[in-house]
Order: C-alpha cells, then sequence, then structure tokens
C-alpha cells in the first residue's frame, strides 16, 4: 500500500497557504477601537517588537491543515497496491513438445502454462492448436504486472501472428525449439461469380470486362464465372462481385452491397471516398468506400479509355481483381528467430499494467476530513471573536 | 401613586434595605447656626424637637438627654429640626471618561454608578430631613441643582441625574469658582469621580482647603483595575481622542503599576488634605462607599 498522487500538479494550490499567514499577520484589519479612559498610564515606550507575532496562532495552523488538504485533494490521491513480485511465467505454444521446453527452460520456480485463450497450466491439454500467438502475447503483456518476467517457448515455424511487429513492455526470454505450428486448413479456391448489369448504352464497355475475366482465368482456370445480363435482371444471391453500367444504382443493387457484396459502379461521384486509383498526374480515377457490409467503387466517369485511362494497360486485369478482392490478408507464418518481440519502453505514465494495480481513490475520506476540520475552523474561529467582544 | 423618576432602578431592593441602618453626618461641627458655644437647656424658640436618637459614638456628649437617661439608663440623644441643618453638595463628574464600562458587562458606565450612589446618599438626607444639591460638571454639562430637602428636592435631582451623559473633559477652574461659592461652608460634598482629570482633584483640594467636608469616591472600571485584555488591541482615550495601538500582554505589567501608583498618589495626597477617599469599583453595591463613610466602624471623628 503506497501512497499516490494521481495529479501532481494539483499540489501547485498550496500557493494559496500564503493567504492566511498573510491574513493572520496583517492585524490592523482585525482591530476594533476599544475605549479606554486609563489610557494616559500606558506607556509609551513599548520594547519594539522584532519578532514577527502572528495572531491567534492555532487558528491559522488550523486554517493551514484546510488549505493543504484542499490542495492534496485536489491532486487526486490514491492508494496503490504495490504488486507483489510475481513467480515469473514460462509459457509454452501448444504443438511443443513438454519434456523439450521444460528442458529448454532452466530459471527454477516458474510457473508453466499454455500459451493458449486462458492460459491453462500445463496439466491441462490445451483447447486448440491454431492459437493467435501474437495476440495473446499482447494480451498477457497487458495483464501482467511490470515486474513479472516471461519466458516463452515457440516453435521454429510460427504461425498464429498478425501482420504487426510485436512490441512488448515485458523483456521476454524467446526460446525456439524445433517444431512447426500445424498448418491451418488451406481455403479451397471457390468459384467467383462475377455479375455484370448493364444498360443498353454501356454494351462497348462489356469488352474490357471479358477481356478481364479471360486474364483472370488464364492463370486460375475456371474459377471466374462471368454473368451479363440487363440492368433489370436481379442479382444472383452467391455472385460475389458485381459491376453496373447504369446510370442509377437500383435498390436490389444497394441492398446487395449493404449485405457484404463488393460492386463496381459507373458514374459515381462520391468526393469524399478513399481514392482507390490515381493516374500519373495524381488525378483521382476511382474512389473505393465502405457500405454497409460491403464495398462500392465508384468511377467517376463511365468505363471507356477517355475517362479511365489505365483501361488500356496491360496489368488492368490485375488492378481490378485486386481491387474486388480488397487488401490480402497479412502472413501469418514466420520463422520464430525473425518475429522475436520488440521490446517497447512504457510510452505513457498510464500504462495498462498501472492502471489496473488497484487504486483505491481516497477522496472520500479525504472530503469527509476536510469537512470536519472546516466545521471545527469555523466554531474555534467565532469562539475567538466572541472571546475577543465579549 | 406617582412612580419615582429613575429610583427604582437605581437602588436595588437590598441596597435600599441596608440603607436604613446608615446615617449621614459630618466630622466636624455637627451644625450650623442652630447651636452656638454656649450649653443651654433652652436652646431658642427656633429649635424643635425632631426625635430621640440613639447615642452613638462621636456624637457630643452635651447633646445627651439626661432625663431621658434617667428614665431608662440608656443614652439617648436630642436632635431638633434645626440641630444639624446640615447641607449635603453631591458633584457629578460627567466627563467622557465616566462613560467607560466593562467589558463584560457594558450598560453600566462608571457614571451609572456614581448616578447610583448619589441617589442612595440623597435617600439618606432626605430620611434625615437634611438638605442636599446636586452639581454635575463635565463638558458641555454644568448642572447645579440648589440645596433644598424635601421629597420634592429629591424628585427634581433624580430628574436632573437621569439627564446627565458623560462627555468632554472638566471645565477650566474659571468656572468652578461660583460653584465653589454655592457650597457653603461646613457644608458636606461627596465628591463622585475617577478623577483622572488633575482639575477634579484640584477642586476637591480647593473645597478641603476651604474647610468644607469633602468625601471624595474614586470610581474605577473593573477594566481598569485588572486589565484583562489580551493581543492586540487598539485603545481610545475618550476625552483626549487619542488612539494607540498596543500589544495588551506586553504594556500590562507597566500599567497596572504606574496605574495603581497614581491611584495610591491620589489617596494619599487627599488624605494629607484631610479628605475621606474610597475608591469604588464597578459592580460592587452602590451603598459600599456610604457604608465605608458613614457606617458603624467609621463614625469616629
Amino acid at each position: 500500500m503506497s501512497f499516490a498522487l494521481l495529479a501532481p500538479l494539483g499540489l501547485a494550490a498550496l500557493a494559496a497557504l500564503a493567504l492566511p499567514i498573510l491574513i493572520h499577520l496583517i492585524r490592523r484589519m482585525e482591530l476594533r477601537t476599544t475605549e479606554f479612559a486609563a489610557l494616559r498610564w500606558i506607556s509609551d515606550r513599548v520594547r519594539p517588537r522584532r519578532r514577527i507575532r502572528v495572531e491567534r496562532p492555532w487558528l491559522l495552523l488550523l486554517r493551514l491543515a484546510l488549505l493543504a488538504l484542499l490542495a492534496v485533494l485536489l491532486a487526486s490521491p490514491v492508494m496503490t497496491e504495490v504488486a507483489l513480485p510475481t513467480q515469473p511465467w514460462a509459457l509454452v505454444v501448444p504443438g511443443v513438445d513438454r519434456a523439450a521446453a521444460q528442458a529448454a527452460v532452466t530459471t527454477s520456480g516458474v510457473q508453466w502454462h499454455w500459451l493458449a485463450p486462458g492460459f491453462p497450466t500445463l496439466d491441462n491439454a490445451p483447447s486448440s492448436t491454431a492459437v493467435p500467438v501474437a495476440s495473446l502475447l499482447r494480451q498477457l503483456d497487458a495483464d501482467l504486472p511490470a515486474a513479472a518476467a516471461l519466458t516463452v517457448v515457440v516453435p521454429d515455424q510460427l504461425a498464429g501472428l498478425d501482420g504487426e511487429r510485436m512490441q512488448l513492455t515485458h523483456a521476454i526470454d524467446w526460446r525456439v525449439v524445433d517444431g512447426r505450428m500445424p498448418d491451418s486448413a488451406a481455403a479451397p479456391a471457390t468459384p467467383i461469380r462475377f455479375s455484370v448489369r448493364y444498360a443498353p448504352a454501356a454494351e462497348p464497355e462489356l469488352a474490357y470486362l471479358r477481356a478481364a475475366v479471360a486474364a483472370w482465368n488464364v492463370r486460375e482456370p475456371g474459377r471466374y464465372v462471368l454473368d451479363m445480363e440487363a440492368v433489370s435482371a436481379p442479382i444472383a444471391d452467391d455472385a460475389r462481385w458485381l459491376a453496373w453500367l447504369a446510370p442509377d444504382l437500383s435498390t436490389q443493387a444497394s441492398a446487395w452491397i449493404d449485405r457484404g457484396g463488393v460492386a463496381l459502379v459507373v458514374n459515381h461521384a462520391a468526393s469524399d471516398a478513399e481514392a482507390l486509383w490515381r493516374d500519373a498526374s495524381g488525378r483521382v480515377l476511382a474512389r473505393q468506400q465502405v457500405v454497409g457490409r460491403g464495398r462500392l467503387i465508384g468511377l467517376p466517369g463511365a468505363l471507356d479509355p477517355a475517362t479511365l485511362p489505365i483501361l488500356l494497360d496491360a496489368d488492368f486485369p490485375e488492378r481490378l481483381q485486386a481491387a474486388l478482392q480488397g487488401a490480402p490478408t497479412p502472413p501469418t507464418r514466420a520463422h520464430a528467430g525473425d518475429v522475436r518481440p520488440l521490446h517497447a519502453a512504457a510510452t505513457s505514465k498510464a500504462s495498462p499494467a498501472r492502471s489496473r494495480d488497484s487504486a483505491r481513490p481516497l477522496d472520500l475520506w479525504l472530503a469527509l476530513l476536510i469537512a470536519l476540520l472546516f466545521l471545527v475552523e469555523r466554531s474555534v474561529a467565532t469562539r475567538t471573536r466572541a472571546q475577543a467582544a465579549a | 401613586m406617582n412612580p419615582r423618576v429613575g429610583s427604582p432602578d437605581l437602588i436595588p431592593p437590598d441596597v435600599r434595605a441596608r440603607l436604613r441602618g446608615l446615617h449621614l453626618f459630618a466630622r466636624g461641627n455637627a451644625g450650623g447656626d442652630g447651636l452656638g458655644q454656649h450649653a443651654s437647656r433652652s436652646r431658642g424658640a427656633g429649635l424643635e424637637f425632631a426625635q430621640y436618637r440613639a447615642y452613638e459614638p462621636g456624637d457630643e456628649p452635651r447633646r445627651i438627654d439626661w432625663k431621658l437617661y434617667a428614665r431608662s439608663d440608656r443614652y439617648f440623644v436630642r436632635e431638633a429640626e434645626r440641630d444639624s441643618p446640615l447641607t449635603a453638595w453631591l458633584i457629578i463628574d460627567a466627563t467622557a471618561s465616566m462613560r467607560q464600562a466593562d467589558i463584560a458587562r457594558p450598560d453600566v458606565s462608571k457614571l451609572d454608578a456614581a448616578k447610583a450612589i448619589a441617589a442612595c446618599a440623597i435617600e439618606l438626607a432626605l430620611r434625615q430631613g437634611d438638605r442636599f444639591g446636586l452639581i454635575a460638571l463635565g463638558g458641555s454639562t454644568q448642572l447645579l441643582v440648589p440645596a433644598g430637602a424635601g421629597p420634592r428636592q429629591r424628585d427634581r435631582c433624580l430628574l436632573e441625574l437621569a439627564r446627565i451623559n458623560a462627555a468632554g473633559s472638566w471645565p477650566g477652574i474659571a468656572s468652578q469658582r461660583p460653584l465653589r461659592e454655592r457650597i457653603a461652608r461646613d457644608a458636606l460634598v461627596v465628591f463622585l469621580s475617577d478623577f483622572f482629570d488633575d482639575a477634579a482633584v484640584e477642586l476637591a483640594e480647593l473645597l478641603a482647603l476651604a474647610r468644607r467636608e469633602v468625601l471624595t469616591v474614586q470610581i474605577l472600571a473593573g477594566d481598569e483595575r485588572d486589565f484583562p485584555f489580551s493581543g492586540g488591541q487598539r485603545f481610545l482615550d475618550p476625552e483626549s481622542g487619542i488612539e494607540r495601538r498596543v500589544d495588551a500582554n506586553a504594556v500590562r505589567q507597566d500599567f497596572l503599576e504606574r496605574f495603581g501608583a497614581a491611584r495610591a498618589n491620589l489617596a494619599r495626597d487627599f488624605t494629607a488634605r484631610g479628605i475621606r477617599h474610597v475608591e469604588h469599583v464597578l459592580g460592587e453595591p452602590s451603598d459600599a462607599p456610604l457604608q465605608r463613610f458613614f457606617g458603624q466602624r467609621s463614625a469616629r471623628a
């Protein structure tokens, strides 16, 4: 249990302590004239008072204490519990051999846990072997007190990572043993239905789309299915992508996009959407925005080379495919030695670890004490005033 | 029934009860023209028998009625109406210093105490059939009630007493001369003042020198006698208007010494002149000075 101030700048209010001292020193203002007929027998020669006399020193001390407590109240005092030094933790990624892991870590007195959701002890089996390693490590970094030491035993081929390099505030002992995490089941290549709904005036634009789809099917044969219909035709439920070559977006199309479809829409002006394609001079050629659960790629003009110069580029099919597919998922597998977590200094004072220490605020007790002192000060002040008047 | 002006307030019942045992007298000759140098039985046509009074030590033995003694075996003194034409004058100090009152009881000032003592003396004189007059001096107050006797005189005096307010300082010597001439020889003068002014002291001494019997009562406030103040104080002298800021704790000892010495000097000077002098502090009963002057023990000449 240690006393701490959350806002130490509040102690600047201690400057107000000068005020009662001044008031108690300036006695001229407090003196009231008393008639005294025998004044001539009070001698003129009073020894000069060198030392500073303070009126009613106890009252002055009381007022100073009151102001000091107010200043401390402004500074938000809390009683923090000093974190007891915890036992060092040792975490093992599921998939690593237990014996090998325990042989790798030679420090004594460690708590052994699986690096799995819930951090079960080694006696229990982890729930699954496909664990989000990076996410769990970050969670542990936030939960454990700063003094805890961590040792992590990882296989050589590590999965469950995300795109960002791990930066933890704890210094982690990174032990690499042989092994690999099981592969996640590869997603089968499903056929993607690309629906195109066009107005009669946009028939020439179909050629470009047909060419793009043909180029895709060269790489992945038979995967991309083109479905060209007039505007009025309904959009099939299993269509993944849509190209709308008509002036206005129908309500069915809008609902389809909301449900999670990706659509390329011509003659669509959205000035605040994110720019997707730019030409050489920086002019925005297409904008992309998230609509509901889907995405909408808007071209300001029609799908023709005059407004979209990149239409004639050799890599247009790849660009279109990338735009329709969306951002690629980051890789999740790496060699363990390459993704060793970096040590990041605690950047903010109110770090999560610190605020999680139970800090019991003292505001209520302090406020009660201040109220009590105020009552005492008032009673003492009026009592001495009555005595002085009596 | 006519309510007496101010008298119920000035003389509380217990004081009135104690006054019954008191008797005004002058230390010297008992009276004025009525008695001559020669003792004779028939005192003259003007003398009227008023009462017999028990003999008190200090009375002249020739005034004892021996016929009554023969009959009762106790000493009695004849008193005639003109036997003791005593004239009692009350001089009251009405200067601003008499406004002083105790902090604990701010409604009773030194002037109020002087008025109460004067009312007691008037009651005594009235009961004895003596003449009495009232003088008040101070600031703009120059009051004179000519000497007379009887209840009407008493009411007149009490009315004027109630009107006196304390202000200003003691008038100069020149304006006091007519007053001194009003007070006849061998009159009894009761001087009620705090004697902070030297001119008041001079007046008392002049009167004593001129063979008036002067009794002085120095009236003080309890705060002046004890100086109970502490801490920083700002004092105002009501007569001179001087204001001084003092540290009460530092000046207390010195003040008590100097003020005590001044009071002792005053008592000594008065006694040297033959003036009977007592001190009266606020809070004491109003008949205390009169008891000390005229009580049984002090009847000795």
